[in-house]
């Protein structure tokens, strides 16, 4: 089969098509090698307000909060009326202090619009507000005490007052008929002749309308959803998930297509063609159409679409649809096309083949529901004709089918209309529209069009009958019914009552409709995003600038007690705040935690190495490889045979177990019945114990597989043959770990003052029954542990070679110092150490020391990690905290086991100075730079574009997921279900899930992430001028960007079109308090920056 | 005798705690994230009390032997009817029930957990806590009647959890189909309870294991067949297996647990019980024993196909039930019991670490036996599950469809026009033009007075806070409950049918 493409136009064309097909989809990894990006990373090159248009635009996606969240963060004081207006302020088109009419400005009007719900009511509830509801005794309950004495400041009652409003607004949004009412026909002939006239004309326009989008982004599934009202999705999709599914199985499954080596296409055909599944559906014709069914998938797709009916130009888009009805699986199917052999998979993964076997079924189960509904077959012609012949069927079932159409019809109608359609189903052949006219008349009649509009039932709407006011004006935007209601509670809020609107002239309604409807609801998503985020961002600055000169090691006079360098990862912000708190002589730093080291990591038990390298923004493969080896000692190599085969001996009875008790027959039975005692005393202890339990296993699992002392290989002879990524190279030769240590340290800006003991701490996560795991883990190392990177570049850093190389290089590491590697598990708060038996016995005293600081850092983090957790009482000790945080990573009924990057909000690049002594409630990436160690801005650059895009890549990952969790997360994971090792479905045959599960977001604040950088203006400006990967984060403002200088710590913030803007404080400053446990004692809500006493200074 | 009573209890108290959560919910204690705790420990506390009374007796039992039939209380009797409220308490359901009730336990604990913040943790807890107690009521039951309700119990139950993402409409299609196939079961179960009253005069388990033996084997057979069918439909036999799979639209620890652990093995379970009446009728044995078999080798095969974590799980459980069914019908008993139990608890550990089953794998799926792996038909037929729900459809759905279809026919064309009740007449009511129906007298009057004020009600109740979202909402309910209406429509014809050809037959 070669090289398979979908042909549309020509091979330009499918190139055309795959590249807008990555746009569109989702690139989610497979769910093992889950790494946060931006979702719409393929709109990124628009601005950020673009791009969610046109998203929404290619998938229906909404990219904002609902104003309801946004709302009720209004009334939780997470944004405020300053924020607004400052936002309103920076939305220019919006022209806020123009007056809409009179003296009422525009932002009046907003204001209103945005705090409150003004929508229009459908007119059943318009009838029951205005009876039942006593919408007309008094105010609305939104609106504020002091507007409604504006209000009642007129004689006549509250009632009296509404009354009197409601009136005019009832009256001033009537619209005129746009034709004349129907004449009083002679006959009842003539009447039915003009009526079919009208039910012809106006069902042509409908059809017109329809058949355009055809082929843009209505499919044929969509078309007869609207013209039949069956999905036939329904049927399809169990159907193509169990095929895909197997198709791209990595590794579940024990028994998958023979056929798939020819590729998904070829495979499928060869099942389906024994299948005689589509004649138990009683799919009409399904053997001849798979029999004619060309052998490959690049003659199908075009002979398919030929066969619609569909023109040359509309072909790529109607793919297109076809391929966003199922979003998850298609998405998949692409990342699988551009990864081919990823996980050792030979099966080939051609796009083309699944777009073909897409539109076959979908042909198929199409021509089932025109044959029972139309007697036709399916082509755009056949339909098309069909329809033409029976106008008033259309009509019907177009009003009964088509949602766009609104309001829905009433129940009687809708009960008529679902007669016929039942009947027609019936039918054997084709009849005329003769039954159908009946009811079309009565749409017509009872529900006119906004075209046919004859004005009639606005009068309905409300209590007060008044004639038609002559030559009323067109009214500017499409009519939307019970927009009388939206006027009637905007006046209100206004604090206009019926006098007052009269006063301001007969075109005031409708310019104050005029004005609301420009609040369009991507407008209103996007001033609330800006006034949130404004909200914290004066926060945080106001942190950060009242925080200046106040953190210790700004310069290293003297040599810290002890550095750290953790992960940039926010979820440290805490740890490294206790650890500087409790022990104010450390230093702590931040650098990706690759550190720089990115290589293939074989554990002392993998059967192969796994890349620890980052894959955001460009996927590194490593060209180095480092095993764990065990430690040769007097014993070691004779333990670590016996640690072998008692491992090999455990895993194959697990296999047997967790395999054996899934496929076959006897062995299930035997395995089962076996493991069942102990399994009830292990479900027991699961449900009262997780954390003992977990403990215990882990004991016995250690005590049975020996534990074996390790260390790692990662020197190479210095006269090796280059590493390349397909050659890869067992270590490093001593000139690249200096390489590597040299970048590392001058990254991060310590290159001299070194402690005695400098701890390289990595990060991972670690939790049970957790489908995204790997989302929790470090995002530096594609979503997996960072530990062995921190062992090795402190290992690389502890040789005498690469020190001596390093202080020809200027760095002199003196030799008192030791660098020592550790791990940090962010779920349970627990730091594994490596290779302390390597560790000089003169600071082995010091290393006791700091391994208890850290511990009791982890306590009191684990503290302030649990104010979140509602499981956790808000009055814990520091141990019981952390016990609750231990018993969650063992918790297999745990569906939150940490938080992960959750509230994530800003990023922070500099040195922690900055920062250190200000309480930043895990929201902060830290990365540590030093701007006094590079005047031109070359280290900051690389800092920009890497570890800028991985912190907007989960940021962002966490906003979409956050502002739509439906559409652009996975929904709640309680009802996951892996498949294929690929991702989660919701129950067994869904579209495959991807983005972030509900439990992740939960706590998260949608915002765009505050880049603040430590620079002088100038340089970051020539960094913006000369870095694409940079302007493009910042021009389309996907990141917000902040400049404070490093010597007066002045802060600017960088606004596109504008420029450097100085920020200045206002209102009062953050508070200070003594230490961080003060202030989040007791308080579960997320908390504003304040500054904290302690661990500001080194003493 | 006295303290056996007590065993009532243990799905009473269950009940209770439905009921609890559910008042509690109405009275607007048990809403939402701030009554979680609440609802969490009633049902816990429910979980733990049941456990203990069955341990109790369990110990009671151990020591005294254990009493058999214990008659509580006479529950209704008419004429020659009788049915008591009484439990077998033997070795087999002592034994099970404290299982049960331990799973019940461990998963509800897991539960409310998992749950914490669905919106339908309330409404969850409420299906679990009826699902235990049908759960307990049908293996404690002394008699047909009694394990009936507990069965009925865990049919609703299980509607409920598989329905549980109601707002997705796959959920309610999965949820209404796995109901009425199981309503066929319950079909055979009361056909079951009437022939036992008919030929042997009692319902009690005891009576009809002794009074089986003295029927002519042709009887027996038709009372087993109606007691065997349930279990077929309720362990998901084949050819009843389709519902099972779809039961996977719930949450983890429901549809898990329940439709994959425990409730699946209720059928072997309902025979052993009847191992008496089985035994005296050979030819249903070997039907059992047919279709135990089939069961395993569909579920095994099938099984090896599937390519995600739940459907894997669940047929390969569907395999070892069936493997019970063959026991029973070898009339092996006694080792159905011990597998059932042990599996159960086996399985209830595996689906809940459902979610982390990629995570256990160290190493790549055994392949499947190559005499399988070289048949692409197979293959096929597997990935299809041998067509089993298609097939039904064809032959039972689409014609009881063709059905309603005439009859509804026949409303239009012939009883509507006898009623006056033309078509135009009925839209015309319904545009208020003419009165559908005139009350006529006092009664007539105070009907009408009636009609109108919960019409008034209705209006009151459900027009008030339709706002934008909540008006959708409730239309697209609307759309669902008259979808759900035309499902429920079909199957009545079918059932029909069966019983009306039952009813000839004998």
């Amino acid at each position: 089969m070669g090289h398979a493409h979908p042909h549309t136009n020509g091979q330009d064309g499918s190139h055309a098509l795959l590249h807008r097909l990555e746009q569109v989809l989702p690139a989610q990894a497979p769910i093992q090698d889950f790494v946060h990006h931006n979702t719409l990373h393929g709109f990124q090159h628009l601005h950020f307000r673009a791009a969610l248009a046109a998203a929404e635009a290619a998938t229906g996606n909404q990219g904002y909060e609902t104003p309801e969240a946004f709302r009720a963060y209004f009334r939780q004081g997470r944004i405020d009326l300053s924020d607004l207006n400052a936002a309103l302020d920076e939305t220019p088109e919006l022209a806020p202090d123009a007056p809409a009419v009179g003296h009422i400005t525009r932002r009046q009007v907003f204001l209103a619009g945005l705090r409150f719900d003004l929508e229009p009511l459908p007119a059943a509830a318009l009838r029951w507000r205005m009876t039942e509801g006593g919408a007309l005794r008094r105010c609305h309950d939104d609106v504020p005490a002091a507007t409604r004495l504006v209000l009642l400041t007129r004689q006549g009652g509250e009632e009296a007052m509404l009354t009197a409003l409601w009136q005019a607004c009832a009256a001033a949004t009537r619209v005129a008929p746009a034709i004349e009412s129907p004449p009083v026909h002679e006959s009842e002939e003539a009447a039915l002749l003009w009526d079919r006239h009208r039910v012809k004309h106006e069902a042509q326009a409908r059809l017109d309308g329809l058949l355009a989008r055809f082929g843009k982004d209505l499919s044929l599934r969509g078309l007869l959803m609207r013209l039949a009202g069956e999905d036939l999705m329904h049927a399809l999709r169990p159907y193509l998930v169990r095929h895909l599914a197997a198709h791209l199985d990595l590794g579940l499954a024990a028994w998958r297509n023979p056929a798939r080596a020819r590729g998904f296409y070829a495979a499928w055909l060869d099942s389906a063609r024994r299948d005689p599944y589509f004649g138990y559906c009683e799919l009409t014709g399904w053997d001849t159409l798979l029999e004619r069914l060309p052998e490959d998938a690049e003659t199908c797709i075009p002979q398919e679409l030929d066969r619609l009916g569909l023109p040359q130009t509309r072909r790529a888009a109607y793919l297109e649809t076809l391929a966003k009805e199922l979003p998850g699986w298609s998405g998949m199917f692409l990342w699988r096309h551009g990864h081919p052999g990823y996980g050792g998979e030979t099966t080939p993964v051609h796009m083309s083949d699944y777009l073909a076997v897409r539109l076959v079924l979908e042909r198929l189960y199409a021509q089932q529901i025109a044959a029972t509904h139309f007697k036709t077959e399916v082509s755009l012609f056949a339909l098309r004709g069909y329809l033409q012949r029976h106008p008033a069927e259309l009509l019907v079932r177009l009003h009964l089918f088509a949602e766009d159409i609104d309001p829905p019809l009433p129940e009687w109608l809708q009960a008529q209309g679902h007669r016929l359609v039942w009947e027609a189903c019936g039918r054997a052949g084709e009849e005329d529209d003769a039954d159908w006219l009946a009811v079309a008349r009565l749409i017509l009649d009872s529900h006119p069009s906004p075209r046919v509009d004859t004005g009639r039932e606005v009068a309905e709407d409300g209590p007060h009958q008044a004639v038609d006011p002559p030559h009323v004006q067109p009214f500017p935007h499409p009519r939307r019914r019970g927009e009388a209601w939206s006027l009637f509670l905007l006046c209100q809020h206004l604090g206009l009552h019926a006098g007052a609107l009269a006063e301001l002239g007969e075109q005031a309604p409708r310019a104050l409709l005029a004005c609301l409807a420009e609040l369009t609801p991507e407008r209103m998503g996007w001033v609330w995003l800006q006034a949130y985020e404004r909200h914290y961002r004066q926060e945080i600055l106001g942190a950060l600038a009242a925080n200046a000169g106040r953190g210790a090691w700004k310069t290293r006079d003297e040599p810290p007690v002890a550095q750290l360098m953790f992960c940039i990862d926010d979820r440290e912000e805490g740890l490294r705040r206790y650890l500087e708190e409790g022990t104010p002589g450390v230093e702590t730093l931040g650098a990706a935690a690759h550190f720089n080291v990115p290589h293939a990591w074989r554990g002392l038990d993998a059967e192969q190495a796994v890349a620890l390298s980052p894959v955001v923004p460009s996927v590194v493969v490593p060209a180095h490889e480092v095993r764990e080896l065990p430690l040769e000692g007097a014993d070691g190599v004779g333990m670590y045979d016996r640690h072998v085969r008692r491992r090999r001996l455990r895993l194959d009875w697990k296999a047997r177990l967790i395999q054996g008790t899934r496929l076959g027959w006897m062995t299930p039975a035997f395995m089962s019945l076996a493991a069942a005692p102990v399994t009830l005393g292990v479900l027991l202890g699961k449900a009262f114990m997780p954390a003992t339990l977990g403990r215990l296993v882990e004991r016995l699992r250690l005590g049975f597989d020996i534990p074996v002392v390790t260390r790692i290989g990662l020197s190479a002879p210095n006269d090796s043959p280059e590493a390349k990524p397909e050659a890869r190279r067992l270590g490093f030769t001593d000139l690249e770990q200096a390489d590597r240590v040299q970048a590392l340290l001058r990254n991060t800006g310590l290159t001299h003052g070194f402690s005695p003991l400098v701890a390289i701490v990595g990060h991972g996560s670690h939790s049970l029954n957790n489908p995204h795991a790997s989302a929790y883990s470090c995002g530096a190392c594609a979503g997996r542990n960072s530990g062995p990177n921190a062992r090795l570049v402190a290992a690389m850093a502890n040789r005498p070679e690469v020190r001596a190389l390093l202080r020809q290089r200027g760095i002199d590491i003196p030799e008192t110092t030791w660098f020592i590697g550790a791990e940090h598990d962010t779920c349970d708060d627990i730091v594994t150490w490596y290779d302390e038996v390597m560790v000089p016995e003169a600071l082995r005293p010091a290393l006791g020391r700091l391994q208890q600081d850290m511990q009791a850092a982890c306590l009191l983090h684990a503290r302030e990690r649990c104010r979140r957790f509602v499981s956790a009482p808000l009055e814990l000790s520091p141990e019981a905290a952390w016990k609750h945080v231990t018993g969650r990573a063992n918790d297999y009924s745990q569906a939150r086991p940490e938080l992960g990057h959750a509230t994530n909000a800003c990023a922070f690049f500099g040195r922690r100075a900055f920062s250190r002594g200000a309480f930043f409630d895990r929201r902060a990436f830290l990365v540590s730079y030093d701007p006094s160690q590079d005047p031109e801005g070359e280290l900051l650059e690389r800092h920009l574009v890497i570890n800028g895009a991985v912190g907007a890549g989960i940021s962002l990952e966490y906003y979409f997921s956050s502002a739509n969790n439906e559409r652009y997360g996975c929904g709640t994971k309680v009802m996951h279900n892996i498949v294929g090792l690929s991702g989660v479905m919701q129950g067994a045959a869904s579209d495959l899930r991807t983005g972030l599960p509900r439990q992740m977001i939960e706590v998260h604040e949608a915002m765009r992430l505050l880049v603040v950088v430590e620079h002088r203006l100038d340089v970051l400006t020539a960094i913006y001028q000369r870095q694409p990967a940079v302007r493009e984060l910042v021009d389309n403002e996907w990141v917000q960007l902040v400049a404070i200088d490093p010597d007066s710590g002045v802060l600017h913030r960088f606004l596109v079109g504008t420029g450097w803007v100085e920020w200045r404080p206002e209102g009062p400053a953050p508070a200070t308090v003594p230490t961080s446990t003060d202030w989040v004692r007791g308080r579960r809500e997320p908390l504003p920056p304040v500054l904290i006493e302690q661990g500001a200074r080194a003493t | 005798m006295m303290p056996y009573a007590l065993v009532a209890l243990a799905p009473l108290l269950h009940l209770l705690a439905a009921l609890l959560v559910v008042l509690l919910h109405l009275a607007g204690r048990a809403r939402g994230e701030a009554g979680e705790p609440l609802t969490a420990r009633l049902t816990l506390g429910a979980c733990v009390l049941a456990c203990g009374v069955l341990l109790i007796l369990d110990g009671l039992a151990l020591v005294q032997g254990a009493p058999g039939q214990v008659r509580v209380a006479e529950w209704f009797a008419s004429g020659t009817l009788r049915v008591s409220l009484s439990f077998t308490l033997d070795g087999l359901s002592l034994g099970l029930g404290t299982l049960v009730a331990a799973i019940g336990l461990v998963t509800l604990r897991f539960s409310a957990q998992y749950m914490h913040r669905e919106a339908g943790f309330h409404r969850f807890f409420i299906g679990m806590n009826l699902f235990v107690a049908g759960m307990l009521g049908i293996i404690l039951a002394g008699n047909a009647v009694l394990a009936f309700v507990g069965w009925e119990l865990v049919g609703l139950s299980s509607w409920m959890l598989i329905g549980y993402a109601f707002e997705q409409e796959t959920a309610t299609v999965n949820a209404q189909r796995a109901f009425l196939t199981n309503r066929v079961g319950d079909a055979g179960f009361l056909l079951g309870i009437a022939l036992a009253q008919l030929w042997l005069g009692s319902l009690e388990w005891a009576d009809i294991a002794v009074g089986a033996g003295h029927l002519p084997t042709l009887y027996i057979s038709l009372l087993s067949l109606g007691f065997v069918s349930a279990a077929l439909a309720k362990s998901a036999q084949v050819p009843f297996s389709p519902w099972i799979a779809r039961a996977l639209e719930g949450p983890t620890p429901s549809s898990a647990i329940f439709y994959g652990a425990v409730m699946v093995h209720v059928g072997v379970y309902l025979l052993i019980r009847l191992e008496p009446v089985l035994s005296a009728a050979p030819g249903v044995m070997s039907l059992l024993a047919m279709i135990g078999l089939g069961t395993a080798l569909y579920g095994g095969i099938v099984g090896y196909a599937q390519t995600d974590v739940k459907s894997a799980l669940l047929f390969a459980t569907l395999t070892q039930v069936g493997l019970m069914f063959l026991a029973c019908g070898l009339g092996l008993f006694q080792l159905a019991a011990w597998h059932m139990a042990l599996h159960m608890v086996w399985r209830t550990w595996q689906f809940l670490a459902a979610p982390s089953y990629m995570h256990l794998l160290d190493a790549a799926t055994p392949p499947a036996p190559a005499w399988l792996r070289r048949s692409p038909r197979l293959y096929t037929a597997a990935l299809q599950r041998f067509w089993l729900e298609p097939l039904a459809d064809h032959l039972l759905t689409r014609p009881t469809q063709a059905l309603a279809r005439d009859v509804r026919a026949v409303d239009d064309n012939v009883v509507h026009h006898i009623m006056g009740m033309s078509e135009a007449r009925r839209a015309a009511a319904l545009l208020g033009e003419e009165a559908v129906v005139k009350g006529r007298g006092l009664a007539g009057a105070a009907l009408m007075w009636l009609a109108r004020h919960l019409d008034h009600f209705e209006q009151h109740l459900v027009l008030r806070g339709i706002g934008g979202r909540l008006g959708a909402g409730l239309r697209r309910l609307g759309g669902w409950l008259t979808w759900a209406e035309g499902l429920f429509e079909q199957p009545r014809y079918l059932l029909l049918i069966v019983m009306a050809t039952l009813v000839v037959i004998l």
